[in-house]
């Protein structure tokens, strides 16, 4: 996870470059109670940080439970639950789990 | 845990600086209990409510250790980096950083988490241990970790952090030892006296990583360690599932919403009328027996028809208030309030503000000082900019003497809504809306011209629910009650004697001079021109210039204005004067008049603060002056 050579603030994640899947899944488009994985976060360096400072992390578990009265989504992360925009949940690009579903 | 104290508690006398007592700073996400184990610790009374961004602001307190030692805490807003995005993030790093003038750098470290959510809560953990103090780990709320099933190996943990760690739930007391053991060790370890400054900050300067890779790097180092301690999440909280379920539900929701605003308007009228007719009866009592017992002299006016008639019609609606505050305190200690910001965020969004700003201008229901301090948690400054600037247009408790005078006044008590509603709560109800009206049209305005920006981003963390603490709403009511009684006692009672003095003269034969005569009513009569088009007498006249330093002065002022002229008539009530003196049109006139001028020396000197100069609040006061003038103008000239 070491990428020392990029010495500038991105504007965006650099997608996994394994990705195999579909090519741009958002989590705004994840059904409630459906777990995927983050992938990156398209969105400038300012507007992220709140989310990466709360966990919401390239590689994190992010499971969408509820939508509130106005349509924005409510998601779980590492037992906590936040409350977005959709706007912001459409900025948010994930993949589903594999196969491997794990236990807990 | 630390046993060196133990041996060296030989007594207080080991340090011979006693002047400087070694500072330890509360550090830790937001809401995670720092507040309330301060309370604990110090036995004050900060506020606590379950919403993170609750403490805004640095509250330094004494802790008193066995042996008379003491020791300084410094509770601070809730951080999750330093990266401080905010006002109040900011106040945190620089107590941290040692760059508070007058402010020592803290000796040591009390990191405090929410122990369900380790994890997340540990992000922390790397940046507060870099900075090198002493440092004790608290997991706090291990009451909720057990009860939800989950588990962690606190030694393990210890161990590989390298750092001693105490299990609390602060909110009963549990484990606080353990803390106070910590604190014991820091105390007699005493203090350096030096200052450390020392710069913080997301990303290490030392590493070039952008700030994603540096909170991955961090992120897997956490992981690492929390499965190291054999942490098990708690499950999720059902009470929290089921309660979230009606509460954001799409359509029970909004009603649910609108409902319980329904009900704290109605039980204002209701349930605080027996209360009211209580203290009425007090203070008619003790007037009467102040009056017999008392020789007919000049003081015996004074007393009686100057200042218990101004101060009593103020007190009378400390149950309105209380009531009010109770709500208030139900609503943001269980946990509803987070969810209310949620619901509203949409509609913020349209006006141009965000969900978080809710928060702060909910609070501006019970006063627009914290209020104002309570919008540092927005990130963008325009936004903040915005919000503070329509927060006074919320409907504060200060105006609820004034509203609940009026209405009982001028308007019926028959029911509109079957028996859920009454003609009064309808009305008080239209106050606040015309407040939020204002608001909203205000805070579109100032978006779309003076205060442009980008549409930023609302995340809000939704808390468990929480049982709320009658303990700590008891108090709260108290310390409530206190502040205001205090505000009428000082304020209201300083400006009682003032206007009382003026009414004494210019001294005829007969004594005292009809008041129209007097100095008071001289001063009333050149203001007269002003307020005429609203249907204004001078009376009412001298109520808004007094009222200009604190709303509910008005109601004072008009209670001593009419105490003295009605000295010798028969006691009546204040509202039956009133209705005698002012037209229908008048009084609605007046009561949209005191829904938007800004009459609060408190919220302009806390604005002037916050916005770090006169600008902004002498815009805010013109215009909303203004505002209510034309609104009275216009209300008298419709009803
Ligand atoms: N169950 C439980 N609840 C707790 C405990 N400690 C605090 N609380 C509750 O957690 C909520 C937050 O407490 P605060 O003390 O206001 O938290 P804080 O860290 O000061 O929050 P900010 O000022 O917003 O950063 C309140 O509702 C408390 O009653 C605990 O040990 N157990
Ligand atoms: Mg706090």
């Amino acid at each position: 996870m070491v990428r020392a050579e990029i010495t500038t603030v991105p504007m965006q994640l650099p997608v996994m470059a394994d990705q195999d899947q579909q090519e741009d899944l958002r989590l705004g488009d994840i059904p409630m109670r459906q777990e995927v994985e983050l992938v990156s976060i398209d969105l400038p360096v300012e507007l992220a940080e709140p989310l990466l400072e709360r966990g919401v992390l390239p590689g994190c578990r992010i499971c969408p439970v509820r939508s509130s009265p106005g349509g924005d989504p409510i998601v779980s992360i590492d037992g906590s639950l936040l409350a977005l925009r959709r706007e912001t949940a459409a900025c948010l690009c994930v993949k589903l789990l594999s196969s491997l579903q794990d236990a807990d | 845990m630390a046993e060196q104290d133990l041996v060296a508690s030989g007594g207080p006398a080991t340090l011979d600086t006693p002047s400087v007592t070694p500072l330890v700073a509360l550090v830790g996400p937001p809401n995670s209990g720092k507040t309330t184990l301060f309370n604990q610790l110090t036995g004050l009374r900060q506020k606590v409510a379950n919403y993170p961004g609750v403490t805004v602001e640095k509250h330094v307190g004494q802790v008193s250790l066995d042996g008379g030692r003491t020791l300084s805490l410094v509770d601070l807003p809730g951080v999750h980096g330093f990266s401080a995005r905010t006002l109040d993030e900011r106040v945190t790093r620089d107590v941290l950083e040692g760059k508070v003038a007058g402010m020592r750098s803290p000796d040591a470290l009390i990191l405090i988490v929410d122990v369900t959510r380790l994890e997340n809560q540990l992000m922390l953990v790397e940046p507060v241990l870099e900075m090198g103090l002493p440092t004790l780990l608290v997991l706090n709320m291990a009451d909720e970790l057990e009860a939800r099933g989950g588990a962690v190996n606190d030694e393990a943990l210890a161990e590989r952090l390298g750092v001693d760690i105490v299990r609390t739930s602060a909110r009963t007391g549990a484990g606080l030892d353990g803390v106070r053991t910590y604190l014991e060790g820091v105390a007699d370890g005493g203090t350096a006296g030096v200052h450390v400054e020392r710069e913080l900050s997301n990303v290490p300067a030392s590493n070039a990583l952008p700030v994603v890779d540096a909170f991955a790097a961090r992120r897997n180092l956490v992981r690492g360690i929390v499965q190291e301690a054999d942490f098990v999440p708690p499950g999720p909280s059902r009470l929290t599932e089921r309660l979230d379920s009606l509460f954001l539900h799409r359509f029970a929701g909004p009603l649910i919403f609108l409902a319980v605003v329904l009900l704290v308007f109605q039980s204002i009228f209701t349930w605080a009328v027996p209360l009211m007719d209580g203290i009425d009866w007090m203070v008619a009592t003790s007037g009467d027996w102040i009056g017999t017992t008392l020789p007919d002299t000049w003081y015996r006016s004074l007393l009686v028809d100057g200042v218990w008639a101004g101060v009593g019609s103020v007190i009378i609606f400390l149950p309105q208030i209380l009531i009010l505050f109770l709500f208030l305190g139900i609503l943001e200690d269980s946990g509803y309030m987070a969810r209310a910001a949620v619901i509203a965020d949409r509609a913020m969004y349209r006006v141009g503000l965000q969900g978080r700003a809710f928060l702060p201008l909910l609070s501006g229901y019970a006063c627009a000082v914290p209020a104002i301090l309570a919008a540092r948690t927005i990130d963008d400054e325009r936004d903040r900019l915005a919000t503070i600037f329509v927060t006074p247009f919320m409907t504060c408790s200060a105006r609820l003497p004034v509203y609940a005078l009026l209405i009982a006044a001028f308007i019926p008590n028959q029911p509109v809504l079957g028996p859920f509603m009454n003609q009064r709560a309808a009305v008080l109800l239209g106050l606040y809306g015309l407040g939020i009206l204002a608001a909203v049209f205000t805070a579109f305005l100032l978006k779309r011209t003076l205060l442009k920006a980008q549409p930023t981003s609302f995340l809000m963390e939704l808390p468990p629910y929480r049982i709320p603490s009658p303990r700590t709403l008891m108090l709260r009511l108290l310390d409530r009650s206190k502040i205001f009684l205090r505000r009428a006692g000082r304020i209201i009672f300083a400006v009682a004697i003032v206007l009382w003095t003026l009414t004494q003269f210019p001294r005829t034969e007969a004594g005292p001079p009809d008041i129209e005569q007097s100095a008071l009513g001289t001063i009333g009569h050149v203001i007269e021109p002003v307020i005429e088009p609203l249907g204004f007498d001078w009376r009412v006249g001298i109520g808004i210039v007094t009222s200009l330093a604190a709303r509910e002065v008005i109601v004072g002022t008009l209670g001593t204005i009419y105490g003295v002229e009605t000295a010798d008539e028969e006691s009546v009530a204040l509202q039956e004067i009133l209705r005698r003196d002012l037209e229908p049109g008048a009084a609605i006139g007046l009561l949209v008049f005191f829904a938007f001028a800004l009459q609060c020396m408190s919220t302009v000197a806390v604005m002037r603060r916050e916005t770090a100069g006169w600008k902004w609040p002498l815009i805010q006061f013109t215009y909303m002056l203004l505002l209510g003038y034309v609104g009275a103008f216009i209300a008298f000239r419709i009803f």
